[in-house]
């Protein structure tokens, strides 16, 4: 149904005439540029999100829960968003109303005994780190950095990161939530349900997880999550991170139990068998392949760039061509992040040892330069605070991953130098920011004590430029090409595809059906089917909850 | 620049939201997490650089039209480079703060400027000032000083009092504070009294840069007749004015804030704390001194691609991020005072919240002002400080005010007043 201004009048009457807006204005800072980073799908030249009807910034979950009510009445879709990375937090129809939970914003308990925050959507990873430092906490930040609301992580997507390795993922760590659901009404699922507090997701109230989440979870295509409560975990340093420096670069000097180290070895295999044992060991804070997002052949010039305020990107071109800097990027070819912390100096020691029996298995080594206390300093705040994640974007500003993939670490890794041969030739065209073809990147993960990965080879393009958007467009249609012929399945960079178009709107169902139908286990779709039109009659979301009609 | 020049950088912001917080590594805490006041008090992302940049392709694109909203989100701002510190964490191809500059500037040569600016533009083109007072009156707060003044009396040394020194007689005497601890050191200043003309600074931030460039014509062609090598100004805004903008125009004196002058002064020995001043206070970094603060460097280059698309300038462009501004010499001169205990607020140097007095906000969104303000002195009340100290007029003013409006005990001080108690 179209929106009118007698629904304007009735849902000013809830959020009040300062917190809502029609405004073009306003509106056109809620439409979010495909050519930028579209999140797996993409890149399209000048190509928006379509623009809301509306912006609301509800103030209380009562207030969205009546907006949602008014929405099922005159059958408009509304689409909430918290930190608005990226595109999944727009509208992808035309007279969407546009929530933003911004203004909710509280940290409403951290429980220190029993470790988890409650925690509203407008909650940054940043801020919920910061309040539970104080106690001696630590929250998952995923990997798309501290800007991101952890409520919408947890609730609404996938949530890997860094941290992984110890924290978790943010679905895992979703534990009792407060949820307006698609047709309005305000469910408390777990323990919360039970009148018995926030620590438990799964009971003794409704254990629903799975709905709340489904495949891929719905990403803000289902209702609309008002509060949650998220695990925390140990934090063993001092109650405030204690930053020095100045812009870009900031650094931490942590007591001697926290230690940076970049793990570099000889092989893949030998890369991923340390993986293994250090998930055997136990060992590990924070395990990512972070910076070789910058590439191969750049990512050391630009950890000196960023990690010095003197320098600029302007440097990069001279940085890369010094044969010492050529010298460390060989060298730490294939490579990983390991932050330790030692929760007892004992406990710091056995770490220490067991990471250095490990490297002597494998025939890996730290790498000295990456050790230089400067450099270290800087690696701990980024990692532990990823508070400088949109280094992402640190070229040009346009960025997605390709050959995204979950699963074991020898997996992935087998297949690096394959994938990143087939993009150092795409790189050769122009399109795409040349960087030695490998720009992999990932977090070790956590899932059932390990041996689980993620990862994305980083493309960097020009959203200001036409070629180079187009280029990268073609870039990925092939990445597509070449993983289907290589049996390598389909890539991170492809999923969303499934779910809005070159115009930023949703596609056709018949599209999905064609994409899903003979995928493994698509009954799974079939089924978040009938779980939608359960809960969501009016069909007020989009096509983020990823569905399949009828049976097969 | 034009707008349309930053059409690249407007399609090149990837709408990451950095903008609207405190770099991050720096965060504290919730409560003050916050860095762009703009959004803090509107809430919509499109009083955010981010949205800002949206607004401004939209403006462009003939997307959306001039009205009443879109002067909110354009002018509702104090300019006070938040966001281009935190962009900057990450990015060296955005410029946040020159684009929101030129979106005003576009606005007013459209005639879309805010009503509220015009009587002090006009008091600007006909007074040489913002506040709404004659020109004859400028150089009264020197009266009985034994100050030099032109035209009848040559020095090589301007101080420069600026439009809320020379005309709030509740600030007057700062400057007067600041000429006296000058003199005592031995450094002999004049002032151009009814002849000096607003920095213009102001004017500029608000979007009026024919009114900024005919002042500092003015000033720079006044400078240069007598012969002046050094400004010192105790206004941030001035010396932003002088040390940043003037430059472009052909300016070469040597600008120096108050502080960093008294700074030099107490290291060595020129002037000597005799007094102990007990008293716990923090301190309030201006916009203006701190990350807008530094020096002007020349550049005039292009865009250019290494490594395919990634975007530097030729010859590599000058990147103000706010890591150059004048922080320590304040501190400095507190951390010298006998009795004087420095207590930091969360958000301090670059990643400094704004007093909410600036680029117009004051004149023209007081409610915005007032909460900006406001905001910061719940950050002073944090830290147990009884006194907020800074060293900008306009932010004296603005927290003076809603230390009023709040009936608050807290006292403001300007950093010269402090030294001055201690001699």
């Amino acid at each position: 149904m179209a929106f009118t201004k007698e629904i304007y009048r009735i849902l000013e009457d809830i959020v009040g005439p300062r917190n809502i807006s029609d405004d073009a204005a306003v509106l056109v800072a809620y439409q979010f540029p495909l050519s930028v980073t579209s999140i797996h799908l993409g890149p399209f030249y000048r190509a928006r999100t379509p623009r809301p009807a509306a912006v609301l910034l509800p103030g209380s979950a009562e207030e969205v829960r009546k907006i949602v009510v008014v929405c099922n009445r005159h059958k408009i879709k509304y689409k909430a968003a918290s930190t608005f990375w990226g595109a999944m937090g727009f509208p992808s129809h035309d007279d969407v109303i546009q929530l933003d939970m911004h203004r909710m914003d509280r940290i409403l308990d951290i429980d220190r005994k029993n470790m988890f925050a409650v925690i509203e959507p407008g909650v940054t990873g940043a801020n919920l780190q910061a309040e539970a430092m104080k106690v001696g906490l630590n929250t998952h930040i995923i990997g798309a950095g501290a800007s991101c609301s952890p409520l919408a992580s947890a609730t609404s997507y996938a949530g890997a990161g860094p941290d992984t390795v110890f924290m978790g993922s943010s679905g895992e760590n979703l534990l009792a939530a407060e949820w307006v659901l698609p047709n309005g009404d305000l469910v408390t699922t777990g323990s919360l349900g039970a009148g018995s507090g926030w620590f438990c997701g799964e009971g003794p109230g409704p254990g629903i997880g799975g709905l709340i989440r489904g495949n891929f979870a719905a990403r803000g295509a289902m209702g609309v999550f008002t509060k949650c409560a998220l695990k925390l975990y140990p934090w063993p340093g001092p109650p405030l991170l204690p930053v020095e420096g100045t812009v870009p670069a900031y650094k931490t000097l942590l007591p001697d139990n926290f230690k940076a180290y970049t793990l570099a070895f000889p092989s893949w295999q030998a890369w991923a068998d340390c993986t293994h044992k250090i998930w055997d060991a136990g060992i590990g804070y924070i395990a990512h392949r972070q910076f070789n997002m910058f590439g191969r052949d750049l990512k050391f010039a630009m950890i000196k760039i960023l990690s010095d305020p003197g320098k600029n990107l302007s440097d990069l071109e001279a940085l890369s061509k010094d044969p010492e800097i050529r010298r460390i990027n060989e060298s730490m070819k294939r490579e990983f992040q390991l932050v330790l912390a030692g929760m007892t100096p004992n406990d710091m020691k056995w770490q220490e040892e067991a990471l250095d029996e490990i490297l002597a298995e494998t025939g890996g080594f730290k790498v000295n330069a990456m050790s230089d206390p400067e450099i270290a300093r800087w690696v701990l705040a980024f990692l532990i605070r990823l508070g400088h994640k949109n280094t992402n974007l640190v070229y040009a500003g346009g960025y997605e991953g390709c050959f995204g993939t979950f699963g074991p670490p020898d997996y992935g890794a087998s297949l690096v130098e394959k994938t990143s041969e087939f993009k150092k030739g795409w790189e050769k065209k122009g399109s795409i920011v040349e960087a030695g073809g490998d720009c992999t990147m990932g977090g070790l993960g956590g899932m059932g004590g390990g041996a689980y990965m993620m990862w994305e080879n980083f493309t960097s393009w020009d959203p200001h430029d036409r070629d180079s958007v187009e280029g990268a467009f073609e870039f990925f249609e092939n990445t597509h090409r070449f993983a289907q012929e290589n049996k390598l399945g389909t890539g991170m960079e492809r999923s969303n595809a499934l779910c809005r178009g070159n115009d930023g709107k949703e596609i056709p169902g018949e599209i999905r059906e064609e994409a899903l139908a003979d995928s493994p286990q698509s009954h799974v779709f079939r089924y978040q089917h009938k779980i939608r039109k359960a809960l969501n009659p009016n069909d007020l979301g989009d096509a983020y909850y990823v569905t399949l009609e009828g049976e097969k | 620049m034009a707008l349309e020049d930053f059409r690249a950088e407007a399609e090149r912001c990837s709408h990451c939201s950095y903008c609207s917080w405190v770099p991050f590594d720096l965060i504290k805490s919730r409560r003050f997490s916050k860095g762009c006041p703009s959004i803090g008090y509107s809430n919509f992302q499109s009083y955010s650089a981010r949205g800002r940049y949206a607004l401004a392709l939209a403006l462009l694109e003939g997307a959306v039209s001039y009205n009443q909203r879109v002067r909110d989100i354009v002018f509702q701002c104090q300019t006070c480079g938040s966001c281009d510190v935190a962009c900057k964490v990450c990015r060296y191809n955005l410029e946040p703060l020159e684009m929101i500059l030129e979106l005003r500037a576009r606005l007013v040569r459209d005639g879309q400027a805010p009503p509220q600016y015009e009587p002090y533009i006009k008091g600007l083109r006909e007074s040489g000032n913002l506040l709404l007072q004659p020109r004859e009156r400028r150089g009264d707060w020197a009266d009985g000083l034994p100050v030099k003044r032109a035209p009848e009396q040559s020095f090589d040394v301007l101080f420069h009092a600026g439009c809320r020194f020379s005309y709030d007689e509740n600030q007057q005497h700062i400057a007067r504070t600041a000429v006296s601890l000058l003199n005592l050191a031995g450094i002999s200043v004049g002032i151009l009294g009814s002849a000096e003309t607003c920095c213009g600074g102001r004017a500029y931030s608000m979007g009026y840069r024919d009114e900024f460039a005919a002042c500092a014509e003015k000033n720079i062609a006044a400078w240069q007749k007598l012969g002046i090598k050094t400004v010192v100004t105790s206004c941030a805004d001035g010396y932003h004015a002088f040390k940043r903008l003037y430059p472009r125009l052909g300016s070469k004196v040597e600008v120096l804030h108050t502080v960093e002058v008294l700074d030099k002064l107490l290291q060595s020995g020129g002037l000597k704390p005799t007094k102990r001043v007990s008293l716990r206070v923090t301190y309030h970094d201006p916009c203006r001194l701190g990350r807008l603060g530094e020096p002007y460097i020349p550049w005039s280059g292009k865009e250019k691609k290494i490594f395919n698309q990634i975007v530097v300038y030729d010859p590599p462009k000058p990147r103000y991020n706010g890591s150059g501004g004048v922080y320590d010499p304040p501190r400095s001169i507190l951390k010298s005072i006998p009795g004087i205990e420095l207590v930091e607020m969360e958000r301090i140097r670059e990643a400094a919240w704004s007093c909410g007095a600036g680029a117009g906000v004051r004149e023209c969104f007081p409610d915005f002002a007032d909460w900006t303000a406001g905001e910061r002195l719940e950050e002073v009340k944090s830290t147990g400080a009884q006194a907020v100290v800074t060293a900008c007029g306009w932010c004296e003013r603005n927290f003076l005010d809603a230390i009023d409006r709040r009936r608050e005990k807290i006292q403001v001080f300007d950093v010269a007043e402090i030294v001055q108690k201690a001699l």
